[in-house]
């Protein structure tokens, strides 16, 4: 595998577990009010958030274990989650208004990521 | 003052019986593995001893669960009856009974 | 204790965490920086920068070993060759003394200290003379489960209770925590007690996989020290045929035959091993008898491979080059799972990126243990509010608390610190230079605890960090002063590790110094200022954030 490919699943596998942590929190009620106020809900948005979430967290699985094989890449799928969830809880905390920028940014680099790792591969 | 005294008596008996008393249903119970596993007796003693460590600390976390230091105590060497009921059968230690 | 389990387990969890506190958080931050041990070494010998961008074939190490090994320790018993390594660019060498050593006799000291040991450049065989004594990375290493200035029986017993008091605390942590799922992403800053609760839980919850794994797989490598029961009671007296059953070892004579006979040259036999394993695949050679009739060369793969700690050995006779090993057999499953378990704990087999996210975890474990001690303290204090209030002290198990609590957790890092900036200014030529840069390590870490146990105020917890994020922003301008393998040198020239120690340690320097001035912002109302001043350690009860 190339360094190229290498540093793209790299990537893909830690955005992916950062956009997917965004989803999930932000379908809580408590994470939600950070942003829109307190008593706003997501409501309808809820089990969208969570699928997308999830999805988030299964790409970023897929990544790792591409990345690192069938046992390391548990492994790797684990750190990247801690990495993704910190800097969730940090976005939410101190800068709440970017969490939906910077979720969107992480999940569209991550599919590119994830499709170019693919060609760099084949090719 | 007599509740403080018996509270703090039953705090004492309970780490005893979590540190001591877990340690002991733990080696038991690595020894008793070890001997009647049926894998290789290396496997065995391996497994016994792994295990061991998971036994441990989940007994310590019993120990102070329990509605009083005697149940304690009690489920405690319930528990060792059959570890070592085996260690002993198997005669394993030289010297007589763990 | 008539509470439910939450509450029982929320006592266990209280008591644990805070008996092993102290231990566990000098375990953790030398276990973290220990991810690094062979760049922290790199760094820590300058002497060692430039021959590092030179590449050498195993083979031409190899050679250059075997030849200095004969000059240096013809009559050993037993040479340890590691080859060089992305990571560890140099050729490392061990021996064991020569068998008739009457030093040897009834010493106490156990065996590894007892070896020789050289680093040698690669390219050339010889011995990086110039290269200053230090034990570097490896010095941090050992102190995480060897501690220092004991015995280590009984260090290693001391870290694995506190190990054993640890996975107590995390399965008890986990039980009583109420809403893991809900406050999983739930940190509010600036509340006092409820901050520090909510950082505790975030570093722990956050990487809890991790901190599990570590403790448990920390207790498994010693885990024959602390639980010899099931080896006793298959093995009785014989200890050693159950490790080499287990591994199903190519039983090599452990007695020299002392009849002198010509080696049989290496490469033929990294050949062998490198067609198996892959280019650069062997990653240490054992030459066991080395120069007699019973010779054996064991060839071991390098890590990254697999997780397990095993690697797999090609083991032939030292003297016909004749294989002897039998074709691999995959471990069997109990003896597998150790070494994988091994494996994971040490974490050798990662990459540069996997290794990261360990460090990460363990920069998180530090936290978890920093922020729990603390938060004891806040929450003790909150007893004595009335009391304060009216210009008494606390009580002498919180004063010793406060004061633990700022040594270790200010302490520590002064301590690495004072260690690093040690290797840059002790002389190169220094007597004795490796335990001289240990007693600055522990100089400064006493300096540090008798501050921090004489007045653990708000104003010395600030200087201590303070003092701490100084001491480690200011490496890598220490480095330009006293090297030539600065920053600006490191990264046009490649020098990764080098750079990257730099960039590290600059940025936990920050990060101190951020938490220093963190300490100095009060949000103390008028009230409280009054108490501030008759009250020495008024400390973090407003949180300590702004």
């Amino acid at each position: 595998m190339s360094a190229l490919t290498n540093g793209l699943l790299i990537y893909a596998a830690l955005a992916a577990a950062l956009a997917g942590f965004a989803g999930l929190s932000l379908a809580m009620d408590r994470h939600w009010e950070a942003l829109y106020g307190r008593g706003s809900s997501p409501g309808d948005k809820t089990r969208w958030l969570q699928a997308c979430g999830t999805a988030g967290l299964l790409l970023s699985l897929a990544a790792s274990l591409a990345l690192k094989g069938a046992t390391q890449g548990w492994v790797m799928w684990l750190g990247a989650l801690t990495a993704g969830a910190v800097v969730v809880v940090l976005t939410l905390t101190y800068h709440a208004r970017r969490l939906i920028p910077l979720a969107k940014a992480a999940a569209a680099s991550a599919v590119v990521a994830t499709i170019a790792a693919q060609a760099a591969y084949a090719l | 003052m007599a509740s403080t005294i018996r509270y703090r008596a039953g705090v004492l008996s309970r780490t005893v019986a979590a540190i001591a008393g877990g340690y002991g249903l733990s080696a038991l119970i690595a020894a008793a593995l070890a001997l009647t596993l049926p894998t290789t007796r290396a496997e065995a003693a391996m497994t016994g001893t792994l295990t061991a460590f998971v036994v441990y600390p989940v007994a310590v976390m019993w120990v102070f669960a329990c509605a009083s230091a005697l149940r304690a105590w009690t489920g405690l060497l319930l528990a060792s009856l059959l570890p070592g009921a085996v260690v002993l059968a198997l005669g394993a230690f030289t010297g007589g009974a763990a | 204790m008539k509470e439910g389990l939450r509450q029982s387990m929320a006592w266990l969890h209280t008591w644990t965490g805070l008996l092993a506190g102290w231990i566990l958080f000098l375990v953790f931050c030398t276990g973290t920086a220990s991810y690094y041990k062979d760049e922290i070494t790199l760094w820590m010998k300058p002497e060692a920068h430039q021959s590092m961008t030179r590449q050498v074939a195993p083979a031409a190490a190899t050679a250059n070993a075997v030849a200095f090994l004969e000059q240096r320790a013809p009559k050993s018993d037993r040479w340890i060759i590691t080859l060089p390594s992305e990571r560890e660019p140099t050729l490392r060498t061990m021996w064991a003394p020569p068998p008739a050593d009457p030093a040897r006799q009834g010493e106490q000291r156990p065996r590894r200290a007892r070896f020789g040991n050289a680093t040698l450049d690669p390219a050339t065989g010889e011995e990086l003379a110039a290269a200053r004594a230090t034990r570097g990375g490896e010095f941090l290493y050992r102190m995480h489960f060897d501690l220092h200035y004991m015995p280590v029986i009984w260090s290693r017993w001391i870290v694995g209770i506190c190990a054993m008091f640890m996975l107590v605390a995390i399965l008890s942590g986990i039980v009583t925590h109420k809403r893991i799922f809900k406050d999983f992403f739930t940190f509010r800053p600036a509340k006092g007690q409820r901050s520090w609760l909510d950082a505790h839980n975030a570093s722990a919850v956050l990487a809890l996989p991790y901190h599990l794994m570590i403790t448990y797989t920390g207790i498994v490598t010693l885990m024959f020290l602390y639980m010899p029961w099931g080896v006793k009671a298959v093995y009785q007296d014989e200890r050693d045929k159950f490790f080499t059953e287990l591994r199903q070892d190519v039983a090599i004579d452990p007695k020299a035959s002392r009849v002198p006979a010509a080696l049989t040259p290496l490469q033929p036999l990294l050949a062998q091993a490198t067609a198996a394993w892959g280019e650069g695949g062997v990653g240490r050679i054992v030459v066991s008898h080395p120069k007699q009739t019973n010779a054996a060369v064991a060839l071991y793969r390098r890590d990254g491979k697999q997780m397990s700690v095993d690697q797999p050995a090609m083991v032939f006779d030292g003297v016909t080059g004749a294989p002897v090993s039998p074709p691999e057999q995959a471990a069997a499953p109990a003896a597998q799972t150790q070494g994988v378990m091994i494996g994971l704990h040490a974490a050798r087999f990662s990459s540069a990126a996997l290794r990261a996210l360990f460090f990460v975890a363990g920069l998180a474990g530090c936290a978890m243990v920093a922020t729990g001690l603390i938060l004891w303290a806040v929450k003790e204090r909150q007893k004595y509010a009335k009391a304060l209030a009216k210009g008494g002290r606390v009580g002498f198990g919180l004063r010793l608390v406060d004061g633990l609590n700022l040594g270790a957790i200010a302490g520590v890092p002064i301590a690495i610190a004072a260690y690093f900036w040690s290797n840059r200014l002790l002389p190169v030529e220094l007597a004795e230079r490796p335990a001289m840069e240990a007693a600055w390590f522990f100089g400064a870490w006493g300096t540090a605890a008798v501050l921090a146990m004489a007045r653990p105020s708000r104003r010395m917890w600030q200087i201590l960090l303070a003092v701490g994020g100084v001491l480690f922003a200011g490496l890598p301008i220490l480095n330009l002063l006293t090297t030539e393998s600065h920053l600006g040198y490191s990264l046009s020239h490649g020098l990764l590790q080098i750079a990257g120690f730099d960039l590290v340690v600059l940025v936990i320097g920050i990060g101190l110094l951020f938490a220093a001035k963190r300490m100095g912002k009060s949000r103390m109302n008028k009230v409280n200022k009054v108490n501030k001043a008759n009250d020495p350690a008024p400390v973090l009860a407003s949180g300590g954030a702004a």
